[in-house]
């Protein structure tokens, strides 16, 4: 979409609302991805942190 | 990733899912696939099945025959019996087999299983490591290794005592339990570990059709991670009920020529049982299958055959039931048929081409239904369990002990889901469209990118990005002036399936609603008919990083939300 006549904003980005609140649910442990999400939490790293390993 | 082998005996894996009906070993082969071993009877799908006969222990089909000549020192359907109180469980399985007793705490079956003639009081854990000790061996002797370590599935409502008592059966039948793993996450990965399958979001409906009892569940699978939103269990309903019809139709014959019910005799019942299975298990293959039984009542040899349209007309109502369960999973979940992107048939009975077929009318267009009737590259439904299991222990066989248990507790539990789509709003004009990016339920914390075409002429583009719900947009058909429309159709919505046959049915679609924006990115200068990549990270405390950047382009806008306050 084009951006709208007469908007504008610090750096081009303007934050409106914030996300509905989270439900809390029990994952499945099973499977590569889940593994490695909890590489991920154990040691406190994010994403791209991982990568680099 | 830590995986040291600190001076410890080699670990050897395999996956294993212990059933009422039926057992099964799996592994992972040379070229990485999982698969499912035979015994050495040549059975992949082994009875859970243990028979004594003069101190010699029998195991598995040959077990399974002795229900007929040596049912009383037949024991089988224990799984469900294991860790728990002998007022909790339904003895109706065993009735053809070694009854349960109680014993202390823990339910027991007195059998003969040395060559003397008193019985032994044997508990049920004692039952399941012999059978677990017999599936090993028969690992072994495949592989040619030691097996000491298993992931075994079990059903979802497993409690923690039965997971315990399991776990401890199998210690003492010398494995290592790496891993419980519930049965129908197990046959959600065997699909998505084929090397075609691709990592998507999606809503899977796993119906775990069994011997003694049907599970299903609603599994949401994102980025590769799976929770389950709801289970349903039916602990009537499995594959011995549709032989129940099979025996019935054919005691039916049977009493028209001969004037006997073989059912009233119970070695003639277990007779009919037996073959009246292999009946039902042919007639999933085959349009026709026969049943013979020598000396089933009276000394009368008995042989008929059965086509698969009658089987199928007289199952009718128990068809009806699994599709039931199904359905039930499905609202229990708080959804709709529309949500579910598959439907995985798991189980012995889910080779029965109908059900499938029941399930396809349910289920809109766009639904996979991956049963070996309905879909070609359909895994069989009776492996998928085991395959789980074997992909998973060869995933972390190499792990420390310490480290399974340290990511399978605490991580687990501790993992927030969207309530709500994160996506992108496109205004064209008076439509507000909404594409989503995140969806409902991922597991926190989550990246994910997509590319979106800008307008032709380029120039500025304006980047939305809300939270979004899905609603079902139910458009009525415009009443034709013939037909007398109040009587067939009520508005109401139970008689949406019953009208569903009738040529002006109701068009459900989903539609997205842009629920609250979240933030507005603006990303100026694009070339015309170039692209502009959209990234959202979502932490685990919901905060929010947004990157927005035309493709190939420089400069990247750049944003982050702040978590909602409490």
């Amino acid at each position: 979409p084009s951006l709208p006549s007469g908007w504008s904003a610090d750096k081009d980005f303007k934050a409106v609302g914030t996300v509905s609140a989270a439900t809390q649910r029990n994952l499945e442990p099973v499977g590569p991805h889940f593994l490695a999400h909890a590489r991920r939490k154990r040691h406190h790293r994010t994403f791209s942190e991982d990568e680099r390993i | 990733m830590s995986s040291e082998t600190n001076g410890t005996a080699e670990r050897f894996a395999i996956g294993i899912s212990f059933g009422n009906s039926s057992s099964s070993i799996a592994r992972i082969n040379a070229e990485g696939k999982a698969e499912v071993i035979a015994n050495e009877e040549g059975d992949r799908q082994i009875p859970t099945v243990l028979s004594y006969i003069d101190g010699e222990e029998y195991h598995g089909t040959q077990a399974k025959a002795q229900l007929i000549r040596n049912s009383k020192n037949t024991v089988a359907y224990f799984r469900d019996f294991l860790g728990k109180d002998f007022k909790s469980i339904d003895p109706t399985p065993c009735h053809n087999s070694a009854h349960p007793q109680q014993s202390d705490s823990t339910v027991a079956f007195s059998i003969c299983d040395t060559s003397s003639e008193t019985p032994n009081t044997v508990t049920v854990s004692e039952i399941t490591t012999r059978h677990l000790r017999r599936l090993k061996q028969s690992a072994a002797d495949f592989l040619g290794k030691e097996v000491n370590a298993a992931v075994i599935t079990v059903p979802t409502d497993f409690k923690d005592a039965q997971r315990e008592a399991l776990i401890a059966a199998a210690n003492a039948a010398g494995l290592e339990v790496l891993q419980l793993i519930h049965e129908p996450v197990a046959a959600v990965l065997a699909y998505d570990a084929r090397p075609e399958a691709v990592v998507t979001d999606k809503l899977v409906v796993v119906a775990d059709l069994g011997g003694t009892r049907s599970d299903a569940a609603v599994v949401a699978c994102r980025g590769g991670m799976y929770t389950i939103l709801a289970t349903a269990h039916d602990y009537e309903l499995g594959g011995a009920q549709l032989d129940k019809i099979i025996i019935d139709h054919f005691a039916k014959e049977f009493m028209k020529k001969h004037k006997t019910d073989p059912r009233e005799n119970a070695r003639g019942l277990a007779k009919l049982k037996l073959e009246g299975e292999a009946t039902r298990k042919a007639l999933s293959l085959g349009t026709n299958a026969t049943l013979s039984i020598e000396s089933l009542a009276d000394g009368i040899d008995y042989g008929s055959t059965v086509n698969r349209t009658r089987y199928e007309l007289l199952s009718g109502k128990v068809f009806a039931q699994f599709t039931g369960l199904i359905d039930q999973v499905v609202k229990k979940a708080g959804l709709d048929v529309l949500d579910i992107d598959e439907v995985i048939f798991a189980g012995g009975t889910s080779h029965t081409p109908k059900i499938a077929q029941l399930a396809r009318n349910i289920f809109p267009e766009k639904t996979t239904i991956l049963a070996p009737s309905t879909f070609i590259g359909a895994i069989n439904p009776s492996e998928l369990a085991p395959r789980g299991a074997a992909i998973q222990a060869s995933l972390i066989q190499e792990f420390d002990k310490e480290d399974i248990e340290q990511s399978i507790h605490p991580m687990v539990t501790a993992t927030p889901h969207l309530q709500n789509a994160i996506g992108v709003e496109f205004t064209s004009g008076e439509t507000v469209d909404f594409k989503p990016l995140l969806n409902t339920e991922t597991a926190l914390p989550a990246r994910r990118t997509a590319q979106f075409s800008v307008p032709k002429e380029g120039g500025d583009v304006f980047v939305r990005v809300c939270e979004g719900v899905r609603e079902i947009k139910v458009t009525k058909p415009e009443p034709k002036p013939k037909e007398e429309k109040t009587k067939t159709e009520d508005d109401e919505d139970d008689s949406d399936f019953d009208s569903d046959e009738e040529e002006e049915e109701e068009i459900r679609e989903l539609v997205w609603k842009t629920e609250k924006p979240i933030a507005e990115l603006a990303v100026k200068g694009v070339k015309a008919g170039s692209k502009v990549e959209l990234m959202i990270h979502v932490n685990a405390d919901l905060g929010l990083q947004i990157t927005a950047k035309e493709v190939g382009g420089q400069g990247a806008v750049r944003g982050a939300v702040e978590a909602p306050k409490a």
